[in-house]
């Protein structure tokens, strides 16, 4: 919840950039489709239970330093996601504590914030503002922005006639700009055609600098190689390993081969 | 190493750092800004049609609101039409308050889940967008004033502080009411009901010197009774306030805006679970 202009610290390479320790994280989703008064009233004096709880991290502990760029890999509903709202404050944790030394910035998911009715243009500002821009930031990268996109004229024209390709383009576009000390990026790089995916990979890579920190969710296990110099898998909510992406990705495979196998000898 | 900089713990209810939060807050003033003006946008009212509209929409219904009661009701006199379209927009900025403030969180969604941002901006975009919505039908309401020949005095003046009160009011109230929705998502079918009652109980469709010593006695209770007639008192009949009704619809307003916005605080880090 701190802007990114608030901050310009110095960070040097290796100083802990975000300290997660022991961290767990309980869901308590209502079973109602919707929690309402109704519900609420119709089950008074019942005992009911009205919710169901949902463990989605388990004692994770980890640093990431400055410098890194760390992968996190993992099936679905590993906790990736989740990992990823707790280190940037969205959501709060149920036990353990987290420690962020710097400004985050976070693309969660394309074009947040963004109003289909508004015209591209519009919506750079809509977006910049709701990533924690300020106007004059906005203002001084908007032609960088406009590039990135490779919309041309059509940032003129109202978000509503764009394809999704596009909108993605634009998305990503707006959250590339953005120079924090921490980039949080879940499942946003594969966006678009090959070329933009291209693009956006070397801007990826061009944002790896030694006072950096990223912090990557990916399905891609080839992108996340070749980007990162550290990967952490998750499993339904624990840490299965840590360290040297080859390794990880590796045991990763392994895993998810034997999974896959011992399923089918089930089917059969 | 240097001192965390941001510092993540288990939810409790209580309030957020708070400087760290108003400084966040203010921060973020160009985004209330420019949200709101989407809002509106995506509401056509960028279009002139669509402003004309904002003015159109309450003259006509003060219109109706006129034949209904007066006309049929045999009398009509200038200072009720000019009470009836004074009061009915100050109603409707607090009423769109209201009906904006209740979706605010629970429309947000996707901005909640994926950002971090403080909460309360979404509700206070929503009254943002009801005076934007009001501003036209003031300039209306003072036209009315000078058409129907209706008295002028310095006194008139005193609109100014009873309209910062009616802002607090529609912020403590869309503040509450958002908070509310995310744990009872049917208060916002409910609504609709609770402003009609709202309009009905309040001085507008009457005025508060016509009704009877036993009624009025319980209008104590409903928050913008004598905002209300504060209102019309100042705008319409240029006479100053009651200092009653000043200090009644200040202290409704600053309790409701300190509950909604301590409610609001204390639970917003929980708002992205239970969305």
């Amino acid at each position: 919840m701190i802007s990114l202009s608030d901050f310009n610290h110095d960070h040097s390479q290796g100083s802990i950039a975000v300290s997660v320790q022991n961290l767990g994280l309980t869901y308590t989703t209502s079973i109602d489709k919707k929690p309402t008064l109704k519900a609420r009233i119709k089950s008074l004096g019942r005992g009911k239970k009205h919710t169901r709880t949902v463990k989605a991290l388990n004692g994770v502990s980890l640093d990431v330093r400055y410098g890194t760029v760390l992968g996190i890999i993992g099936s679905n509903g590993a906790g990736k996601s989740s990992l990823m709202r707790v280190i940037s404050g969205i959501v709060p944790p149920t036990e353990g504590r987290i420690e962020v030394h710097g400004s985050v910035s976070t693309l969660l998911a394309l074009g947040v914030g963004f109003n289909q009715a508004m015209t591209g243009r519009e919506n750079v500002y809509l977006g910049g503002l709701a990533a924690g821009m300020s106007r004059a930031e906005i203002d001084a990268n908007f032609q960088a922005i406009a590039d990135f996109s490779e919309l041309g004229e059509a940032i003129d024209a109202p978000m509503r006639t764009y394809s999704s390709g596009m909108f993605a383009r634009l998305a990503f576009s707006v959250a590339a700009v953005v120079e924090p000390d921490i980039l949080i990026v879940d499942e946003a790089l594969s966006t678009g055609d090959a070329h933009f995916k291209a693009k956006s990979l070397s801007r990826m890579k061009e944002l790896r600098t030694a006072d950096r920190a990223l912090i990557l969710v990916s399905h891609a296990l080839a992108t996340i190689e070749d980007l990162c110099n550290e990967v952490i898998w998750l499993d339904k909510g624990t840490l299965m390993a840590r360290g040297n992406p080859t390794e990880v990705i590796a045991a990763y495979r392994e895993f998810m081969n034997v999974r896959k196998s011992a399923s089918s000898d089930e089917d059969v | 190493m240097s001192q965390p900089v941001i510092v993540y713990e288990p939810f409790k209810a209580g309030l957020p750092p708070m400087r760290a939060y108003l400084r966040s807050l203010w921060h973020r003033r160009a985004f209330v800004s420019e949200f709101a003006r989407s809002e509106l946008r995506e509401q056509n009212f960028g279009s002139v049609f669509g402003q004309l509209w904002l003015v159109l929409n309450p003259l006509l219904l003060s219109g109706v609101y006129f034949l209904l009661i007066y006309v049929i009701g045999g009398t009509s006199d200038e200072i009720r039409f000019g009470h009836l379209t004074a009061t009915l927009f100050l109603f409707y900025l607090i009423a769109n308050s209201l009906t904006g403030g209740v979706k605010a969180i629970t429309s947000g969604q996707r901005l909640i889940l994926n950002t971090s941002f403080p909460r309360i901006m979404l509700p206070i975009s929503a009254v943002v967008v009801a005076i934007f919505k009001f501003l036209p039908t003031l300039i209306v309401a003072l036209a009315i004033h000078a058409i129907l020949g209706l008295p002028y005095s310095w006194q008139m003046l005193w609109a100014i502080p009873i309209l910062l009160i009616s802002v607090v009011m529609a912020l403590g109230m869309a503040i509450l009411i958002s908070c509310i929705n995310v744990y009872f998502r049917d208060i916002s079918s409910m609504l609709p009901y609770l402003t009609r009652s709202l309009l009905y109980l309040s001085p507008i469709l009457y005025e508060a010197s016509t009704i009877s010593e036993s009624i009025k006695q319980y209008q104590i209770v409903n928050p913008i009774f004598y905002l209300l007639d504060s209102w019309s008192r100042v705008l319409v009949h240029a006479e100053a306030p009651t200092t009653f009704g000043l200090l009644h619809s200040s202290l409704f307003a600053l309790v409701i805006f300190i509950l909604g916005t301590y409610f609001f605080l204390s639970r917003e880090r929980d708002f992205a679970v239970r969305l």
